[in-house]
């Protein structure tokens, strides 16, 4: 149910006319079933795989959409927490600038 | 630790086999259950208690350290060495690890009808390069031949001698609150390359097995440290948890490691990933973890990482003294858990 | 490792924690029905991190868990037979039937292979014509595309030894089945990324809407579930109920439609029991009349088997966020993974092994154990 893990699509082929293909994980590669993004796909692309079946085509534009909001909220927050650590330091910057 | 089932008890309780399984020979809970229940009863030898990687024994003045390992693995080849190459190497290991410079090996092979000689010849080969790399010498040796089906191609035994500086004695019970744990290389390498042979669950990588004999790198540690490690283990079967749970449970002290400081090779981080299997449980062949007093720990790092063996050595964490007996490890995340023994093998999953 | 390793990232895990802190007015229950969320929650501490604002209530999304004991017989009883290979996920071989579990059928001299992929079992019953190759196929949706695909396989290609024992359920009648019961107290849902990345999330939507409850679809790192848990805690404070997806990179409502097609043209939907839970109706799914030649229960003419459950183990009552596992009074005694009383304290997504092996030092009531070695 659960271990889908993303993978870069590297090759595709045909086996006796199943759309397969060999996916990247982090640099080992395996083969996998591609006949459910079969539409989809193309090599370069990520897919989610899970049991040697590609499920899904990452959807990489909202991934990195969505990821990129999270990021700055969590630098914004950092730079909240940190300015709350060092006033001393922020006043005597100020006392330093003409 | 000990748990009593309940009186009414379901029929066969499945903690209690009348058989061997697999997962006896794991490295996990299973075998330490073997060894106390059926092995130990019998042995009666004060050294064997010890559970050490072998033995110190003496006969009148002379104190002379040995110790024993079976080779059973499948496939008898496989990228980065064979079962000749492990059956010296992992013998060798297990003398350094008790501080002694080993020096002679006797080799012991049962061979399946049917093994092609030219794999023989592969093997035995390997072996003596090894042997010669290492700087021991196979002294004596013993051939039994057993019918098709009854050996799995090839098992080999080797016994090894070696001989300690009666000051060097790394050993758990040395270690106390505060001592550095140090990686000498990167886990995982060799438990996923058999993995990758395997029929159905194989892939394909670059990976090879890490095999090689340390006790340069033990004796560069030593040199650096003024003979001042703690203990030593190599993480062989079970992974750096199980060597790192051995030394907990033997010494009393707590273990906390740092997950982001494992050294981890990507293509094992990414079959791990894949097989939902945990880098920490998976074998090793060609690295070590030292205990080494803070005053020395730098010392001591830097000896390893001048060292090509040792090049990817870390500091990835330290003794303590809260939870005795247990490994603790900070995630990536931030969180703690506790690192366990395994009860058996690992199995990859699809949940 | 892309699109992984990103969402394990504290810092921004912890600035999610503080924003659900911020939002939350009262403490809010939460269930999250993926064994693999569970343990990512036990393991990542995020309860811990959440504690007084959030309470995770553990569901039963473990399909290992809650295979019924009959269909662990049936598969015991096939891999004891001379002429059968059993191939299962590894997940399967300690889980313990009425008798044993499989790995001491594998003692025992049965044949028993781990797979990683279904048509991998296809492969084995080619290159094995003088045997019968049986697979173990469990799971949720999310693997029944593949198992489907094995059996479609098996057929175009003709591999007349190949056979399945399904044991298949589906996640919206055991999410109803929580949401019935008289004692519930789950108020919003993290539902299961990879299950809704075949299914999509059209059936939830009448859920949310009858039961007015929140349900996310959620991923599985902990940057993923803490963004779940914050979009359930932000509907919440606002009394909305929607289906919402947090899993954007993998989920789309409709799901995967061709894996969707080739599931019902090979599967039925079918009353199944849950371990420990009991008969939950059309919570299942069963091989369909046209393709009866692969199913294992027919092929081998399966009886119905008495079956023995230890009556003291709650995994029933763990399973459906009743109890937590350390408040089983077998919790880490009688019942640890070397010797587990029920199929949650084997399987690696199991709330109980999620708890022993993770959670220990942490969760009340769960005594550290006194010291590995006995002596000797």
């Amino acid at each position: 149910m659960c271990l889908g893990i993303p993978g870069r699509i590297v090759e595709i082929h045909h086996d006796r006319g199943l759309p397969m293909g060999v996916v990247d994980f982090g640099g080992v590669r395996r083969e996998a079933c591609l006949a459910y993004v079969a539409d989809d796909i193309a090599v370069g692309d990520y897919a989610i795989v899970h049991v040697g079946f590609a499920i899904s085509k990452v959807d990489e534009a909202e991934a990195t959409r969505t990821f990129e909001v999270l990021k700055e909220m969590s630098q914004l927050d950092e730079l909240e927490w940190m300015a709350d650590a060092v006033p001393d330091l922020q006043l005597a910057e100020r006392e330093k600038s003409p | 630790m000990t748990a009593t089932i309940p009186a009414f008890a379901c029929p066969a309780p499945i903690g209690v086999t009348d058989r061997v399984v697999l997962g006896h020979g794991s490295g996990g809970k299973l075998s330490g259950a073997l060894l106390r229940q059926h092995f130990l009863p019998h042995f009666q030898s004060s050294a064997l208690r010890q559970l050490g990687d072998g033995a110190v024994v003496s006969a009148g003045v002379s104190q002379v350290v040995v110790s024993t390992d079976t080779f059973v693995v499948s496939p008898l080849e496989f990228p980065g060495g064979n079962i000749g190459t492990l059956a010296v190497n992992g013998t060798v290991n297990d003398l350094a690890m008790m501080g002694a410079h080993p020096y002679y090996l006797t080799a012991a092979f049962v061979i399946e009808e049917g093994l092609p000689l030219e794999v023989l010849d592969r093997i035995v080969a390997s072996m003596a390069h090894a042997a010669h790399v290492a700087g021991v010498e196979i002294v004596t040796g013993d051939t039994k031949v057993v019918e098709r089906g009854k050996g799995d191609g090839l098992f080999i035994n080797t016994t090894g001698i070696g001989f300690a500086d009666s000051e060097f004695r790394p050993m758990p019970s040395n270690v106390r609150p505060g001592d550095v744990v140090l990686l000498s290389g990167p886990i995982g390498l060799h438990g996923m390359t058999i993995l990758s042979t395997r029929e159905g669950l194989g892939f394909e990588s670059d990976l090879a097995s890490d095999t090689a004999a340390l006790y340069p790198l033990v004796d560069a540690v030593k040199r650096a440290t003024d003979g001042a490690v703690s203990a030593l283990r190599d993480p062989t079967r079970g992974g750096l948890a199980s060597a790192l749970n051995e030394i907990a449970a033997s010494s009393g002290v707590g273990v906390m490691i740092e997950e982001a400081s494992l050294p981890i090779p990507a293509a094992v981080a990414g079959a791990c990933e894949m097989l939902g299997l945990d880098p920490l449980y998976v074998a090793n062949e060609g690295n070590f973890v030292a205990f080494v007093p803070e005053a020395y720990a730098d010392a001591a790092l830097a000896a390893l990482q001048a060292h090509p063996l040792g090049a990817n050595a870390r500091r990835i964490g330290v003794a303590v003294a809260e939870h005795p007996s247990m490994v603790v490890m900070r995630t990536g995340f931030g969180a703690t858990r506790i690192v366990d023994l395994l009860p058996g093998d690992q199995l990859p999953r699809i949940c | 490792m892309k699109y992984l390793s990103e969402y394990r990232d504290g810092t921004i895990g912890r600035a999610i924690a503080d924003r659900i802190r911020a939002t939350a007015t009262k403490q809010w229950m939460i269930m999250e029905l993926c064994g693999g969320q569970t343990h990512t929650i036990v393991r990542q501490g995020i309860d811990e991190l959440l504690s007084g604002v959030v309470e995770m209530i553990h569901g039963p999304g473990c399909p290992v868990c809650v295979t019924p004991l009959e269909q662990i017989d049936r598969a015991v009883h096939l891999a004891s037979r001379p002429d059968v290979i059993l191939t299962s996920f590894g997940d399967m071989l300690r889980v313990p039937g009425s008798e044993c579990d499989l790995l001491q059928v594998r003692a025992r001299g049965g044949a028993i292979r781990v797979v990683y992929s279904p048509l991998d079992a296809v492969k084995m019953a080619i290159d094995n014509p003088d045997k019968q190759v049986v697979f173990f196929a469990v799971g949720f949706e999310t693997t029944a595309p593949a198992n489907a695909m094995a059996v479609w396989r098996a057929a175009q290609l003709d591999v007349s030894n190949f056979s399945m024992l399904v044991s298949h359920v589906t996640v919206p009648p055991a999410m109803l089945a929580i949401l019935d019961a008289p004692d519930n107290h789950v108020q919003a849902f993290l539902a299961a990324g990879h299950v809704c990345t075949v299914m999509g999330w059209e059936e939830y939507e009448p859920i949310a809407a009858k039961y007015q409850v929140p349900i996310i679809v959620t991923g599985f790192e902990p940057v993923d579930i803490l963004e779940g848990i914050w979009l359930a805690v932000q509907q919440l404070e606002a009394g909305e109920a929607r289906v919402e997806n947090q899993y954007v990179r993998s989920v789309r409502r409709d799901g995967n439609l061709p894996a969707r097609k080739l599931v019902s043209k090979i599967f039925r939907v079918a009353d199944r029991k849950w371990r420990g839970i009991g008969e939950i109706p059309g919570s299942g799914l069963a091989i369909r009349e046209e393709f009866a030649d692969f199913d294992a229960e027919r092929r081998f003419a399966l009886e119905d088997l008495a079956t023995n459950e230890p009556a003291e183990c709650r995994s029933g009552d763990v399973l459906r966020g009743r109890i937590k596992p350390n408040e089983c009074p077998m919790f880490g005694t009688a019942c640890v993974p070397d010797h587990p009383m029920g199929a949650p304290m084997v399987s690696s997504e199991g709330a109980c092994a999620a708890y022993f092996n993770y959670g220990r030092t942490r969760i009340k009531g769960t005594a550290a154990p006194k010291g590995v070695k006995e002596s000797v």
